[in-house]
């Protein structure tokens, strides 16, 4: 996709420069506790923050996204724009579950803003994406949603079903409320 | 002799002192415990609290990683010998990610995040609760309908489940405590009801009423001159006994004590 095509939906993918604590934490006690984590060799985290009804190109998307104290720090944080399906994944191979709050993952003020700067009126869904890489020979979605789901204290981590939604496995945008999950 | 209490401090608890003094102010012995020593000397304690703080700075979720911890483990096993496990805040979410309540082996509840008219976020402040008919062991001997006014300072203190659960429990007298107005009243709106919880829950226990996850901090109202003049309603007057006579908040540490007598 060129810069000057306008998109109606653009994804963030915000991660840390640093190594993200909650997921190291994460992985720690996944492999510790969790029948699902002893097969983890490998557990990331993003924020993932979907725009929605932009008429704006790419790069002034990216451009609003990084000029803002809204969405992310570009000291401490990178961000990774994608706006098609076709567009790559930050770190390809990977399991990818997103998780997010049952009817709180709007972001009202990261949507005044982009009204007050650019004059549009648009949708802020904020959640998080996990990507997880398992040992050879594991079934990794079947692995991936016995780490996500919260059933008992030996079973799941990532999203405690009674108050977030997730859902697992390939998808089309947007990833946020997408089918699997629920908003 | 003395019951012994051990106080759990994980990484990023910070309320172990007032905590720990709580107890003590109750009669009973209490000892902070770091997540440092081996969980299995937790056997040897009478009880156990989990106090507010940020455990594992909240990382993943409120509660996630401490309620996986070897040392909550142990408490879970205790509990099931009929132990008293009382959780504060953070230590109620504890609880309720590990599953200890409502009970039953699973996780049945969240405690999401706060859902408030015309605000998100933390949010502190002092409100009232009623104690209902329960079978819990920090509230029983509380005539129901009694009023305790206690501060609140949370961000994620909604409790919730599968539809109608929460009404499920409260009907089981598994919600000894219930957000209410200057009334006494079921609190219905913000912000008597300060985090949108169902059923107005402020506390839920399980059913063999031993374990307790209570969001407000009682061990922040341990003394009557604590208590927010705004809110003092009958702990309001001429300060009987002085500022330091026992407040709203010591009751339950002060149930605690009764039970322990009383096993």
């Amino acid at each position: 996709m060129t810069g000057a095509t306008t998109v109606s939906l653009a994804q963030a993918w915000i991660a840390l420069r640093a190594d993200d604590p909650d997921a190291v934490s994460a992985l720690l006690v996944a492999r510790a506790s969790l029948g699902a984590g002893r097969a983890l060799a490998e557990l990331r985290r993003w924020r993932l923050i979907e725009l929605a009804g932009s008429r704006l190109d790419r790069d002034a998307i990216a451009g609003h996204l990084h000029g803002s104290t809204q969405f992310y720090n570009p000291h401490k944080e990178h961000c990774v724009v994608r706006v098609t399906d076709a567009d790559p994944l930050p770190a390809p191979g990977l399991a990818y579950a997103v998780v997010w709050e049952r009817d709180g993952d709007r972001r009202a003020a990261a949507e005044r803003w982009w009204r007050h700067e650019t004059g549009e009126t648009v949708e802020v869904h904020e959640a998080h994406v996990w990507g997880a890489a398992f040992a050879p020979g594991t079934a990794a979605d079947v692995a991936m949603d016995e780490l996500v789901r919260v059933r008992d204290a030996r079973h799941g981590l990532l999203c405690n079903p009674w108050s977030q939604a997730s859902a697992t496995g390939p998808r089309q945008l947007p990833w946020i409320g997408a089918p699997g999950g629920e908003r | 002799m003395t019951a012994r209490i051990a106080v759990l401090q994980l990484p990023g608890v910070n309320c172990e002192t007032e905590t720990a003094w709580a107890i003590e102010r109750a009669g009973l012995a209490a000892e902070v415990f770091r997540w440092t020593r081996p969980a299995r000397e937790l056997r040897d304690f009478q009880g156990y609290v989990l106090p507010g703080g940020f455990s594992y700075q909240d990382r993943v979720r409120a509660g996630a990683l401490a309620a996986k911890s070897p040392l909550v483990e142990v408490v879970a096993e205790e509990s099931e010998r009929g132990k008293p496990v009382l959780g504060i805040c953070n230590g109620a979410q504890v609880l309720v990610e590990a599953g200890l309540v409502p009970g039953g082996g699973g996780v049945e509840l969240a405690l999401a995040r706060n859902r408030m008219e015309r605000r998100t976020g933390y949010y502190a402040r002092w409100i009232r609760v009623r104690v209902e008919p329960s079978p819990c062991v920090f509230t029983h001997a509380l005539e129901p309908g009694r009023v305790l006014p206690l501060p609140m300072a949370h961000g994620e203190g909604r409790f919730t489940g599968a539809p109608g659960r929460m009404a499920a429990l409260v009907r089981a007298g598994q919600a000894p405590l219930r957000y209410c107005d200057a009334a006494g009243g079921v609190a219905t709106a913000f912000p008597d009801l300060p985090n949108g919880a169902e059923e107005s829950a402020a506390a839920v226990c399980n059913a063999r009423g031993n374990v307790l996850a209570i969001m407000p901090h009682p061990e922040r109202a341990l003394e009557r001159g604590t208590v927010a003049r705004s809110i003092r309603g009958a702990w309001h007057g001429p300060l009987r006994g002085g500022p330091t006579a026992s407040g709203p908040g010591a009751v339950l540490f002060a149930g605690l004590q009764r039970h322990l007598v009383e096993a």
